[in-house]
């Protein structure tokens, strides 16, 4: 007794507030990370669940899956899908924060009324770019109508062709506000001073763009590329209420098809062998910003 | 450091003219939902479509309060007790975790960190499948609890994450202050750092009821009884049954966004702050 009350005196009596978080955490998180590990090596279906049978078939559900036609065609749409919505919202969000960063009279209040699609739920976003880009009633096969740029609607969301963009384009607009709010904080923080005395000596705004700009931007581009890499490469709830994937596959991502084979063809096993094949590929890039954060966080 | 100068004139008028059409732009997809949810369903197969409710219809609204048919109401407040009781879970597991981390140096504290930051990083899929089997064993499965257990997740470590921030900027003479007017280190943290870290406390609140609010995936796979689930599950249910019923599924969204939006006009400042320390390390 008398060691354990010593153990928590001073810096370790930190512990104590902290341990509640951390049960929680280890029970809910962490517990099911090691049993999705063990689930993706057994062969667990709702056949067998209720009974109780659990047999260890070690990495056949990964070769199984690596011969499957679905989980390639998931995967390449995951990285397709990441990568244009990463570049698309990058780019119109920085212009956005260049914009807003000006000092006219309605940025501030432009600025944090832009922040709304971020905030709404994802299912309703969902319902929205289903009933903007519906085929008959849809807004944008009217507006590209009367532009002439079509002479018939488009199937947005029903053909494999186009499904996919309508998906990249909802999902790039709930992702404009995170990159608009991330920049603009911090360009705030680079020195008025900075661009005046550049331009006193002849510098274009070009040039201080490409000179003082991007370089002391960079560790805030850094976290806000690696944040939306995370954060686009995991959705789920939006593809899976627009179009759960189809049509034909052509919008399948790992998330969605992971809750597929769990949910829907109720093969656990194989569901979590997908969601492990997510998380592997999501901690390789999470490093990246692990190593951001920790920096200069001492023992 | 210098604040740039102030445009005026007519600059002024044309960045801010400017400024009203981007934003008209990225908001119409909500503009037209509104609108959507206030027209008849014989005006939305309308064409060329209408620009607003030629005649104005509140049925998809009011025959929910008369009849419920759709559950909306129901869910709306299934989702606020999961939002609400998933909140407290968090701030209150959260607050005393994060004071540790960023004021006492105990052993395991890195790894303890660096644990949060990974599951912050998790995605559902990860945990959907486990969860589910874990919360039938624990005879939570089809309850509110199973929805509350899992959004906390999500809100405890992104909590800890920006309080430890708060936290540590609070000077260490406020704590000591206190240990010499005779308080114990919890009342010390309790009536001293408590209050002081406040406005982060609410960044947290705020943040852990959206991230419950805005939730599909769990609610809708660990709850099956359409009287307990959330909102969400609820409008996803709704499209699956009627799919072209424009006028009540734009009054459904419509609906769900109400709370984010008053959370947005009374909350903006705390929102601003979530996001930006939540990513940017402070």
């Amino acid at each position: 007794m008398h060691a354990v009350k010593r153990f928590f005196r001073h810096e370790n009596a930190g512990l104590l507030f902290a341990l509640p978080a951390c049960i929680y955490m280890l029970a809910f998180v962490g517990y099911p990370i090691i049993s999705n590990l063990v689930l993706s090596l057994q062969d667990v279906t709702v056949a067998n669940l209720s009974r109780g049978e659990k047999h260890f078939i070690g990495l056949a559900n990964y070769v199984k899956l690596f011969h499957d036609s679905v989980f390639m065609k998931s995967l390449s749409n995951t990285l397709i899908f990441t990568i244009s919505c990463l570049v698309c919202q990058f780019l119109i969000g920085f212009v956005l924060a260049l914009f807003l960063n000006k000092n006219f009279s309605f940025a501030r209040t432009v600025r944090g009324l832009l922040m709304i699609p971020w905030m709404i739920p994802m299912t309703v976003t969902a319902l929205i770019f289903k009933l903007l880009f519906a085929t008959d009633i849809g807004v944008v096969n009217y507006i590209l109508r009367s532009l002439h740029l079509i002479s018939q609607n488009i199937d947005w969301l029903t053909s494999s062709k186009t499904a996919m963009l309508v998906v990249i384009i909802a999902n790039v607009w709930i992702g404009i506000p995170f990159n608009t709010i991330l920049l603009s904080t911090g360009l705030t923080t680079i020195p008025q001073e900075l661009y005046e005395s550049a331009s006193i000596d002849g510098a274009s705004t070009w040039q201080s763009f490409w000179r003082i700009t991007l370089p002391l931007l960079r560790s805030t581009i850094e976290s806000v590329l690696v944040l939306g890499f995370i954060y686009t490469f995991k959705v789920y709830d939006l593809v899976y209420v627009m179009t759960s994937g189809g049509p034909v596959n052509s919008t399948h991502l790992l998330s969605t098809y992971s809750y597929k084979q769990s949910f829907e063809l109720f093969n656990y096993s194989m569901g979590s062998a997908v969601a492990n094949v997510l998380l592997l590929i999501l901690l390789m890039v999470g490093i990246i910003y692990l190593r951001i954060t920790m920096q200069g966080e001492e023992d | 450091m210098g604040e740039e100068k102030k445009i005026t004139g007519r600059k002024n008028v044309i960045l801010c003219i400017l400024s009203v059409l981007v934003l008209c732009f990225l908001l119409f997809p909500l503009f037209w939902t509104l609108i959507t949810s206030l027209k008849t369903e014989k005006e939305i197969f309308q064409n060329p479509p209408t620009f607003y409710p030629h005649v104005l219809n509140t049925q998809s609204y009011a025959a929910q309060v008369e009849t419920g048919d759709f559950n909306m109401f129901r869910s709306f407040a299934n989702s606020f007790l999961i939002s609400i009781g998933s909140m407290l879970i968090a701030v209150v597991l959260a607050v005393p975790a994060s004071y540790a981390i960023a004021k006492y140096r105990f052993r395991g504290r890195k790894i303890m960190l660096l644990f949060f930051l990974v599951t912050q990083m998790l995605p559902v899929s990860v945990l959907l499948t486990p969860m589910f089997i874990m919360f039938k064993g624990m005879h939570v499965y089809n309850t509110w609890w199973s929805a509350i257990l899992a959004d906390t997740t999500i809100g405890i470590p992104f909590s800890i994450l920006i309080l430890k921030n708060y936290f540590a900027s609070i000077p260490k003479e406020l704590e000591e202050a206190a240990y010499i007017d005779g308080c114990t280190r919890f009342g010390a943290f309790l009536r001293i750092l408590v209050p002081v870290a406040k406005p982060g406390i609410i960044v947290c609140a705020v943040f852990s009821f959206l991230y419950a609010w805005g939730d599909l995936a769990y609610g809708m796979t660990f709850i099956l009884d359409q009287q307990k689930r959330p909102i969400t599950a609820g409008i996803f249910n709704f499209m699956g049954q009627y799919g072209t019923k424009w006028s009540y599924l734009s009054a459904f969204a419509i609906v769900t966004i109400i709370p984010v939006a008053l959370i947005f006009i009374f909350m903006q400042k705390y929102i601003i702050a979530g996001m930006t320390n939540g990513a940017v390390k402070g």
